[in-house]
């Protein structure tokens, strides 16, 4: 198999593919003893993520978009399909993807008894980061977040959006070329919404490829160069946002899904 | 296995210990108020013949072994506590998505708790001395009883997994941990005598082998007694049990 160095750091890809992430046909289906009736959490998605793309899952709660990520990440195994993170099989090779990955999951799973250097400094660790590079890059993502000032002050004590902030650092910390972000600014406020953007907006440049789920529209038109519609675990739609509006003849991706599927994204299910 | 990340995930345990009051509490001030309660109650009491060893002397001087062997079985909580409550907040979720391996998460709970048991063991005993108990051992045989109680931590861990297994959150774990720990410290501790088939049901408990091995070390008994030292191999072979029986369903049953 080729390798490649990803540009970032010295990580490496399985391939030369030039897609990052690559998802064929891919089935999660929940059923058994304790399930009351068979659900099809993800059913039958295709779609590739070229390196160095900010590529976006849109829809409503429970339209599969984590359980996506999840099969990417190695959290859940598929019921069928194939899926490559970095040129490599989920099923066979998760332990080179787990080294190519940073996950910011939709809880903040950061340990609230930590201040955010202590928490940042774990999971760095767990990622055998040299010191100096941890303390570097803390120093320079809690600045750039605005986290600074209270970087010594235990989790416990953050509001719901600095939790969000720094859940996201945490998944940073390893300088990974592909960065799984689940719904990265749910609960934050505007402002804090909008320094977050930036700094997500910033990784592109460092052509880092990533992949974000989802529902707040202006979320997706701000940060994406693609977005994947789902809904009811299937793909309705891919492409560009401004193509995609266009497409339709919408004012935005909200009006587009409710083209498409005759509901809005934020009402569900 | 990478030292980075076992000492990461030690330091983290440390953290906790120091930081988050429960852990503090269950750790450390438990067995402290326990074996001060049991000194203060029963240090002045003097009794003749009394339980298996049928010699003289104060019931608490009596209760010691166990005394040492129930505070290694409060680490069960901790273990379930902070297994429910990581699971919880995500952090098992998150951890699973880096390159660390479950030998080496594994490996550094059973190293934080290993040296928690030996705090403990301290702890009890210096309280214990200063309430006028004096055991009988020889160094080595001491040493040997540090070995008992690391050897024990494991079916601590163990049952902290089990709890964390059934338990849907933290709350329902501080709860059900009895169920593993409870029996243990009223059939299998030694604290006081028992009636013979009452005690049989005790020996299908580790903590029964951690207490009598410390009553036959505490009291001069020579390291070449084969009681002491078929009790170090049931103890292994049940705390192994445990241990892995507790990895097996929590990574089946409990992950999600």
């Amino acid at each position: 198999m080729l390798k490649s160095k990803s540009k970032n750091n010295n990580l490496t890809f399985g391939s030369d593919n030039p897609n990052a992430i690559e998802v064929i046909d891919l089935r999660k289906i929940y059923s058994g003893k304790n399930v009351i009736k068979e659900v099809k959490a993800v059913d039958g998605i295709s779609f590739s993520i070229n390196k160095g793309e900010i590529f976006g899952l849109l829809g409503p709660n429970g339209a599969g978009k984590t359980t996506t990520i999840n099969i990417l990440c190695g959290l859940i195994n598929q019921t069928e399909g194939d899926a490559f993170v970095g040129g490599y099989n989920v099923k066979k090779d998760l332990n080179k993807i787990k080294e190519l990955i940073g996950v910011c999951p939709q809880e903040a799973a950061v340990y609230k008894f930590l201040n955010a250097k202590e928490n940042i400094e774990f999971f760095g660790n767990l990622h055998l980061v040299k010191k100096e590079k941890i303390n570097e890059r803390t120093d320079r993502f809690l600045d750039l977040l605005g986290l600074l000032d209270a970087s010594n002050r235990k989790a416990k004590s953050y509001s719901g959006g600095m939790l969000r902030q720094l859940n996201l650092i945490v998944a940073l910390i390893s300088d990974p070329p592909i960065i799984f972000l689940d719904e990265p600014t749910v609960g934050m406020d505007p402002r804090v919404r909008r320094t977050t953007w930036k700094f997500i907006g910033s990784l592109k440049e460092q052509n880092k490829t990533i992949i974000l789920t989802t529902h707040y529209i202006e979320e997706a038109e701000a940060l994406c160069d693609r977005v994947a519609i789902i809904d009811y675990g299937k793909l309705i739609e891919i492409g560009q946002p401004k193509e995609l509006i266009d497409k339709y003849n919408a004012k935005d991706l909200e009006e587009v899904f409710m083209k498409i599927t005759g509901r809005r994204i934020l009402e569900g299910f | 296995m990478k030292r980075q990340r076992i000492l990461a995930l030690v330091k983290l345990q440390v953290k906790a210990l120091i930081r988050v009051p429960t852990t503090l509490f269950i750790i450390l001030l438990l067995p402290i108020a326990l074996t001060l309660t049991m000194g203060l109650a029963f240090g002045s009491i003097v009794v003749e013949n009394y339980g298996w060893t049928n010699q003289t002397g104060s019931i608490f001087d009596f209760m010691v072994p166990g005394l040492f062997a129930i505070s290694a079985l409060f680490m069960a909580m901790p273990v379930a506590l902070s297994f429910s409550e990581d699971r919880e907040q995500g952090l098992l979720k998150r951890i699973n998505t880096t390159p660390m391996t479950a030998i080496e998460f594994m490996g550094s709970h059973v190293i934080s708790n290993m040296c928690m048991a030996i705090i403990q063991v301290i702890i009890v005993g210096i309280i214990s001395f200063l309430l006028g108990y004096r055991p009988d051992g020889a160094i080595a045989g001491i040493t040997l009883a540090f070995v008992f109680m690391m050897v024990f931590s494991l079916s601590s861990i163990g049952f902290g997994l089990l709890t964390a297994t059934i338990a849907k959150n933290p709350k329902a774990a501080g709860g059900i941990v009895w169920i593993f720990m409870f029996p243990q410290q009223m059939l299998a501790s030694g604290l006081y005598p028992l009636p013979p088939e009452t005690q049989l049901i005790g020996m299908f408990m580790p903590l029964y082998y951690v207490s009598d091995a410390l009553t036959l070390l505490f009291n001069g008994v020579a390291l070449g007694n084969l009681r002491i030292w078929w009790d170090l191999i049931i103890l292994i072979m049940f705390s192994l049990v445990i241990f892995i029986g507790g990895i097996i369903l929590f990574k089946k049953y409990g992950k999600a």
